[in-house]
């Protein structure tokens, strides 16, 4: 019995142990501390760990070029498991036992509403690669920005883009999201203008098969359609759209028609002619190159660039506001995002522009990151792509 | 730190009220519920709905929450009365699943995918930073409450009955019990309950999403349940607490692992959960605390004699 007691006991000091852990490191040094809260695990797995890393291939270069205030960047990358409930724990654990000043990387848009609440509250910074509307009408009180364009903006975008092509009849194919609905009345309304029809079906994302959703999609005879769903559903959508037979023009978001769809579907005819759209990160800028070698991979997706943006961001706010808060850097992150003055594409040279005393303008590897008063990007370039030949070509930025 | 570890406590015992809801039914009348996170999210919605669309006092919504977790809770066994085992896992799974999927596409009801933001917390902006310790008070009283009941039920006739339908059902029947009966009560009651944790789960985190009622927390249920011991309340309660514990400190055990990445850290996280599970179950393969079956009481024609 008496061995048993003993054996609690130590876990139970173990326990402890492992949870003080943090707190003795705290009292070493003092230094500024943010962190990533990307999907590692989950639907989200294959983007959050590049998030993760080029966050902190940023922080090594600004630690190696003296920190921020003469203090040194401490990154901790939390896994957001692509679900809000393990989100809001890790987030949690962030602000309350690492006490970070910014949370940056949420991908899916229910993470990020769940974890919204918990920073603004707590007064600390947020940005997120989430599309949906809904994120940035929340009462942040100014506690969040975000660098992707919402989903009104990219919707309106492929719809524009598919009457220049001429489309006539567009069917959307869509799975339900947060902007299943958006997507179906902006598209009406557009379609209309330009003198088409629209018509909208909206499928289960979990399905093996789609041919009763692609015949009845095909008995209305479309000539174009708009399949806006992610990379598993895409690719079965696509294969059994082809075996249909259907003749038309087809155009996906740049995140589900992507290299991998191609190469997971793996005949070249299936997906000759498609098209796919995205949020064009700022290919050819010295920050995209950055981000290119940081990460090893030759096209980086926009999440990465962005993240990538958020870090720089962050700091030199820091730096701007000189506090290492969520405040400060609420107070200052749209000083050094926009309104003019030394333009910079990387936070260790927009640092020592600050120290001496200039007003910066960063324009980052995702685009300008000039945020409006909700926190929404202002400005974002598009790009089209075509496949031709299994291979992905451009066929414009705008 | 303090904050965070309200807020986990808070957590854990909501996951406190699933394991003793899973605990009845599960551990007392022998039926597989696979569709708990489907109960918690009735209950979550049904809560989260009243108090912020029709604008009901938090209280009211927590009994609409129980309400309409039993409710839903009758409707599946009453649809299933001739189902067990195995069969009866399956539709409760699909069960959960279809609440998943109405909440998801409903979007004049449940505003779909975008999920319930904003759902209110008892006097919280009077409270401010204290909210969490107030919060976490509320749901261990509600804790304690149904954690005494079950007790009450584990010990009582009743608790014997489902045990004797557990075991044999037939028997049960035979020796006059009405069968179906106590298993709809059982399970309706076990589904009110985990209806209630949805509500009390909504109301403090203040956001509610599909996403939130994947099958992953009825396997965390489980896991709660099977590693604190099946059919002891005490040992379902406790194995929920302890799963919270495990959750988050493998969070810092991986933290003082050096050179690693962020990816293989979090993978490492899952590896530790998974092997600390399986010695649970190797070493103690009836829980923590296994189940106690009190003696029958003796007939007064024994003594008699």
């Amino acid at each position: 019995m008496k061995r048993v007691t003993l054996r609690r006991r130590t876990a139970l000091l173990s326990g402890v142990a492992a949870l003080a852990a943090p707190a003795v490191l705290r009292a070493q040094s003092d230094p500024i501390k943010i962190a990533t809260l990307t999907p590692l695990t989950g639907a989200g797995g294959p983007y959050g760990p590049v998030m993760a890393k080029v966050a902190a291939s940023v922080v090594d270069e600004v630690n190696a070029a003296g920190g921020v205030l003469g203090r040194r960047i401490q990154l901790t990358s939390e896994d957001d498991q692509t679900n809000p409930d393990a989100g809001v724990r890790a987030a949690r654990k962030l602000i309350d036992v690492d006490k970070v000043a910014a949370i940056m990387g949420t991908w899916a848009s229910s993470v990020t509403t769940a974890v919204a609440p918990l920073c603004w509250e707590s007064k600390t910074f947020l940005c997120t690669v989430s599309g949906a509307d809904s994120i940035t009408q929340l009462p942040h009180q100014g506690f969040l920005v975000r660098t992707q364009p919402n989903s009104t903006l990219q919707v309106a975008r492929s719809g524009t883009f598919m009457l220049s092509l001429g489309a006539k009849k567009i069917y959307t194919m869509i799975p339900q999201t947060p902007f299943t609905q958006t997507t179906f009345d902006l598209m009406g309304k557009l379609v209309a203008k330009a003198g088409a029809t629209h018509q909208g079906l909206i499928y289960d994302d979990k399905k093996t098969t789609y041919r009763t959703e692609v015949d009845q999609v095909l008995r209305s005879n479309p000539d174009m359609i708009f399949a806006a769903g992610y990379t598993p559903d895409t690719i079965i959508l696509l294969k059994d759209l082809y075996r249909a037979g259907f003749k038309g023009k087809i155009i996906g978001f740049g995140y589900a028609i992507n290299q991998k769809l191609v190469d997971q579907i793996g005949q070249p005819e299936v997906v000759e002619g498609v098209y796919a759209y995205s949020p064009s990160p700022d290919e050819g800028s010295k920050a995209y190159e950055r981000v290119k070698k940081a990460t090893g991979l030759a096209n980086p997706d926009p999440y990465t660039c962005q993240v990538y943006d958020h870090v720089n961001l962050v700091l030199m706010a820091i730096a701007q506001g000189k506090a290492a808060t969520g405040v400060g850097i609420k107070d200052n992150i749209r000083a050094v995002a926009q309104g003019g003055g030394t333009a910079v594409d990387n936070a260790v040279d927009g640092l020592k522009a600050i120290a001496a005393g200039q007003k910066v303008d960063y324009s980052g590897a995702s685009g300008p990151c000039d945020f409006d008063d909700k926190g929404d990007i202002i400005d974002c370039k598009f790009r089209y792509d075509q496949i031709k030949g299994g291979k992905f070509t451009l066929v414009k930025i705008g | 730190m303090l904050n965070y570890l309200l807020f986990i406590a808070t957590i854990g015992s909501i996951y406190g009220l699933l394991a003793l809801s899973l605990n009845l039914i599960w551990g007392g009348a022998g039926m597989v519920n696979l569709g708990l996170a489907g109960f918690f999210a009735v209950g979550a919605y049904a809560s989260a709905l009243a108090t912020t669309d029709a604008h009901l006092p938090i209280v009211a919504g927590w009994i609409l929450a129980l309400a309409a977790g039993g409710l839903a809770g009758l409707v599946v066994t009453l649809s299933t009365t001739r189902l067990r085992e195995d069969y009866l896992a399956i539709v409760t799974l699909g069960f959960a699943e279809v609440v998943r999927l109405v909440a998801a596409n409903e979007v004049w009801l449940t505003r779909g995918t975008d999920g319930i933001s904003g759902i209110p917390g008892p006097w919280k902006a009077l409270l401010g930073s204290d909210f969490n310790a107030v919060y976490l008070l509320i749901v261990l009283t509600i804790l304690a409450l149904v954690f005494l009941l079950m007790r009450r039920i584990d010990r009582s006739p009743y608790g014997r009955v489902l045990r004797a339908i557990r075991e044999d059902a037939q028997v049960a029947q035979v020796a006059g019990k009405p069968v179906l009966r106590f298993k709809a009560e059982a399970f309706a009651l076990s589904a009110g309950i985990a209806g209630l944790a949805g509500a009390l789960y909504g109301h403090f985190t203040s956001y509610i999403a599909p996403d939130l009622f994947l099958p992953l927390i009825t396997v965390y249920v489980f896991l709660a349940v099977a590693g604190g011991g099946t059919g002891r309340p005490a040992g379902a309660l406790i194995g929920a607490y302890l799963l919270m514990v495990l959750l988050e400190s493998a969070r810092f055990l991986v933290e003082l692992v050096p050179v690693i990445s962020a990816v293989q850290r979090a993978a490492l996280k899952e590896l530790i959960i998974a092997v600390a599970l399986i010695l649970v179950l190797r070493l103690a393969p009836g829980g923590l605390l296994s189940e106690r079956v009190p003696a029958a009481p003796r007939l007064p024609m024994e003594g008699k004699s």
